[in-house]
């Protein structure tokens, strides 16, 4: 009985290890490849003497960290753009229409759900010089000649921001549904204003929803390379197109993977500092059993 | 019919003692009820017994049979769940069915005896509902239903009508009562409500904050002679007055109280601290004292005093009175008449009197 | 509640103007699929020999074929290994180790792209479905994990103790009780996971080898060769298609909560 128990207990253990088992063998060791694969000087990895500083040394250049800089503003606005259009929106459906706000969220998330090239594609025909956007301000008299907007980094953001909106939208509204609206009339029941109570109640007891979406959007934004490609004409250079030339077009691996990991690391840094400044307030947890 | 025993318990919790060999017998086909206040343990020894706790030391015995490492699914008890646990994505009749259906007996007997256990608690109608449509009643009696109807060698209660209000409370514990009488199933129920664990109870015990059984009897045993101050206090409200033995020659066994004088009290048999010139407590409970501003006569114990404050509570009224030591006695005068013949009012002078035999004496 | 400008106007316009800003793309798009004529804003009638187009090309459907497989495989792979995780890993304390499933997603996903690419290249491993299937099943526990846990953690737990009261045993518990009562969060995840690995390019882009097209990458060659009324077909149709599936769902949803 002691040793089925013991065999019980083990085979427990054994199912519970295989998720751990893949994030380390297909994440970290990949990412333990990169980080050394910038110090060495063939690729694959060969000898440990062949140690060497160039490829890390290459990157470190303003060329690159300009492109690095560019793409990590570009993330961080398209994300902000997000979170002010996305938080009055997730309110409004999640607050104010308690009744139809599953039904509305479900024609909202719609478009969500389709593959996020076909979104992008979608754009080229509201973008271009014959396009709908185009047409409309013509029609209008707002200019005379059709703007060139596809292919800028206008256009680039853009889609961007359309693709991208669902996902600060979701956590959001998440956090807003289960929002004590109690808290609110008790804050204006003691005198404080709509503002006050927004700014001192609301806002710090979503945080948690604001940080999520925001890294959401941010993250994968910085690292874009699909719809740069497509929308950008492939001629602004951002983090992910550079990635991408490094490891298919000009086949040079080990910088490549220098770059990557000097990307990696600006990125993470950016997204502790972020957890640091959009952290929730502290409260007691329940205890766990 | 088979009883409980528990020998030598001991439990840690976060490395810290919460149980210190606890030994405890529960008679086969009784009401047992374990009164303590919230924290003190009660509910571990019910897990223990249920299966759902280790036993860091010590033996639980079924009857004969050691079960001390059996596990939950493997033993003859079934438990009533505080919050009733009873499984959401399922209806009534399968919430009942539920150890029967594990136990695999034919659907047939399946049906007949759910159905039959259904309306002996009047669940009848709701046997398809989902008990989320069933009132807070309605869920404490699937609870028990799909308890009792595996046919538990002891069934264990843990605080089952904490989250019912009063007057339904009150019917539940009759209709457990007559549950209970009915299948002569061993109940232990768990509870820190005295006034629940009196009602049920053929016997109880007694738990203190750290964890020990201050006292085991009958519900009388207890409240009228309790062996403790923290029994004496726990169940019931009680006086308790503090002073020194004193025992003349030949004469009444007193206890002295400081500024106040003599009274007159039954001296505990066979207890050795009961000695002359030793400290104790008297607990004195209120509804022993009698009070009237005319003076009576026939008891041994007469005091004066002041009312200070006087609560109305419907059966009874609860009148403060203060003594000439600054002590204060809670008394309690049941409400026999629409008009009482005296009234009672703030700041009389009234007179207290009570039997020596109505207080008892404790050690601490 | 105090109604003040904002929330009476402004809002109720941020939301109409947002829904007209995420329709219109796609209302043209739906639209243009229909058009006869081969430029864009020409309107030449009504017709659907850009859907039969459709039918005509044979790499679609491997694409879409590979998509579907490598998407149910790590849906699969994600739920059950997420799911013994959770539910076995709990006495263990194993979630101490969930913070070790953010990087994946704390990270941008080129860079896991990059990253499998290298460690696939250094054991000569051969790119194919096979090595997509494993990062997407990457990606997927970094969703699945953090859904079913937060179901797992309003379980209650007396549930279970009822049922071993009762005389189930662990097995019988889990698969009557447990299972039962954390289907919501399989199925969101699933379907996350699902949609995830539909949609996803970077790690196809990198990751697959010549002979495995998946939808995406097919999407993406056909956009690189420029604007072409086929795609708006196929668009349209994507579109439909994940519709109907997410209405399915929801109705499905509930239907459940009905209960």
């Amino acid at each position: 009985m002691q040793l089925f128990n013991t065999l019980k207990k083990q085979a427990s253990f054994i199912a519970a290890v295989p998720a751990l088992i893949w994030q380390i063998l297909f994440l970290y060791v990949p990412l333990l490849f990169l980080l050394s694969a910038s110090f060495f000087k063939r690729w694959p990895v060969f000898n440990v003497y062949d140690l060497t500083f160039t490829n890390i040394a290459a990157v470190i250049t303003t060329a690159h960290f300009k492109i690095i800089g560019w793409s990590l503003i570009q993330a961080m606005t398209i994300a902000t753009a997000c979170l002010l259009v996305g938080y009055p929106v997730a309110y409004f459906f999640a607050v104010k229409m308690r009744r139809w706000k599953n039904f509305f969220l479900f024609f909202l998330m719609l478009p969500f759900w389709t593959n996020f090239l076909v979104q992008a594609y979608a754009w080229f025909f509201v973008l271009e010089r014959n396009g709908l956007l185009n047409r409309f301000l013509l029609s209008l008299g707002i200019i005379r000649e059709p703007l060139q907007i596809l292919y800028s980094p206008f256009a680039v953001i853009l889609v961007m921001f359309y693709c991208y909106l669902p996902f600060m939208i979701l956590p959001l509204y998440g956090v807003l549904e289960k929002f004590d609206l109690r808290l609110i009339e008790a804050s204006l029941d003691l005198g404080a204003t709509s503002s006050k109570t927004f700014f001192k109640i609301t806002l710090p007891l979503t945080m948690s929803g604001i940080r999520n979406g925001f890294l959401l959007v941010m993250v994968p934004a910085f690292g874009e390379y699909a719809i740069p490609a497509i929308m950008g004409g492939g001629r602004y250079l951002y983090v992910g197109s550079l990635i991408s030339n490094y490891f298919l077009e000009s086949r040079d691996p080990a910088v490549g993977s220098s770059f990557t990991t000097v990307s990696g690391c600006v990125i993470l840094f950016i997204v502790l500092i972020i957890s640091r400044v959009m952290a929730s307030p502290k409260q007691i947890q329940k205890q766990e059993r | 019919m088979i009883g409980i025993r528990l020998e030598g318990i001991t439990k840690y919790y976060n490395g810290e003692l919460i149980i210190n060999n606890l030994n405890l017998t529960i008679e086969e086909g009784k009401f047992f009820a374990l009164l303590g206040p919230s924290g003190c343990g009660k509910t571990t020894i019910l897990r223990m017994i249920a299966g759902f706790e280790n036993v860091d030391a010590g033996k639980i015995y079924l009857g004969d049979e050691d079960i001390t490492h059996v596990p939950a699914y493997g033993r003859p008890i079934k438990t009533v769940f505080q919050n009733y646990a009873l499984f959401p994505h399922m209806n009534v009749f399968d919430n009942v069915a539920y150890g029967l259906r594990i136990k695999k007996m034919s659907a047939d007997m399946i049906e007949q005896k759910v159905l039959r256990i259904l309306k002996a608690v009047d669940l009848e109608a709701q046997v398809n509902k989902y008990i989320q449509q069933l009132s807070g009643g309605q869920q404490q009696r699937v609870a028990l239903a799909r308890a009792i109807i595996n046919e538990p060698d002891v069934l264990l209660l843990d605080e089952p009508l904490a989250a019912l209000d009063l007057n339904l409370r009150e019917r539940m514990l009759l209709e457990l009562i007559d549950l209970q009488e009915k299948f002569k199933t061993t109940f232990i129920y768990v509870t820190h409500d005295q006034a629940e664990a009196l009602t049920v109870a053929d016997r109880m015990a007694i738990m203190n904050y750290d964890g020990e059984i201050e006292q085991v009897g009958t519900p009388k045993e207890i409240y009228e002679f309790p062996a403790s101050s923290f029994v004496a206090q726990f169940v019931g409200s009680t006086n308790s007055i503090k002073g020194y033995i004193s025992i003349p020659q030949n004469e009444q066994a007193v206890l002295n109280v400081a500024a106040l004088g003599e009274i007159v009290i039954t001296l505990p048999k066979e207890k050795r601290w009961a000695r002359d010139g030793n400290h104790a407590v008297l607990s004195l409970r209120p509804e022993k004292i009698e009070i009237s501003k005319k003076p009576l006569e026939g008891f041994a114990n007469h005091f004066t005093g002041v009312v200070e404050s006087i609560v109305y509570q419907g059966r009874w009224t609860q009148y403060k009175v203060r003594l000439k030591n600054d002590m204060r006695l809670q008394v309690f005068e049941q409400n026999e008449e629409h008009f009482p013949q005296e009234e009672i009012d703030y700041y009389d002078e009234v007179h207290l009197y009570w039997q020596k035999e109505n207080a008892v004496l404790l050690e601490k | 509640m105090v109604k003040s400008l904002v929330s009476r106007v402004w809002l109720p316009v941020l939301a109409s103007f947002t829904y007209l800003f995420l329709y219109l793309p796609i209302i043209v798009l739906i639209f243009l699929s229909f058009n006869a004529s081969d430029f864009p804003f020409k309107w030449d009638g009504f017709t659907l020999k850009w859907y039969a187009s459709l039918l005509h090309e044979p790499e679609l459907f491997i694409a879409l074929k590979n998509s579907l497989l490598v998407a149910l495989t790590s849906v699969a792979l994600s739920l059950v290994m997420g799911l013994l995780f959770v539910y076995c890993g709990w006495q263990y304390r194993l979630y101490r180790f969930m913070p070790a499933f953010l990087a994946a997603v704390a990270l941008p996903e080129i860079v896991l792209a990059v990253g499998l690419l290298s460690f696939f290249s250094f054991f000569s491993v051969p790119l194919g479905l096979t090595t997509l299937i494993v990062g997407h099943t990457l990606l997927g526990l970094s969703f699945v994990i953090p859904i079913i846990r937060t179901q797992f953690l309003e379980l209650d737990y007396s549930l279970t103790e009822a049922s071993l009261d009762l005389g189930a045993s662990e097995a019988q518990t889990f698969f009557k009780i447990i299972l039962p009562l954390l289907s919501p969060a399989l199925v969101a995840g699933g379907l996350l996971v699902f949609i995830l690995s539909l949609d996803d390019f970077l790690i196809s882009f990198f990751c697959s080898g010549p002979t495995s097209q998946t939808l995406s990458l097919y999407i993406f060659g056909m956009i690189r060769l420029g604007v072409s009324p086929t795609i708006n077909a196929l668009s349209t149709m994507l579109l439909a298609i994940s519709s109907l599936l997410v209405i399915a769902f929801c109705s499905l949803n509930i239907s459940n909560r009905g209960l």
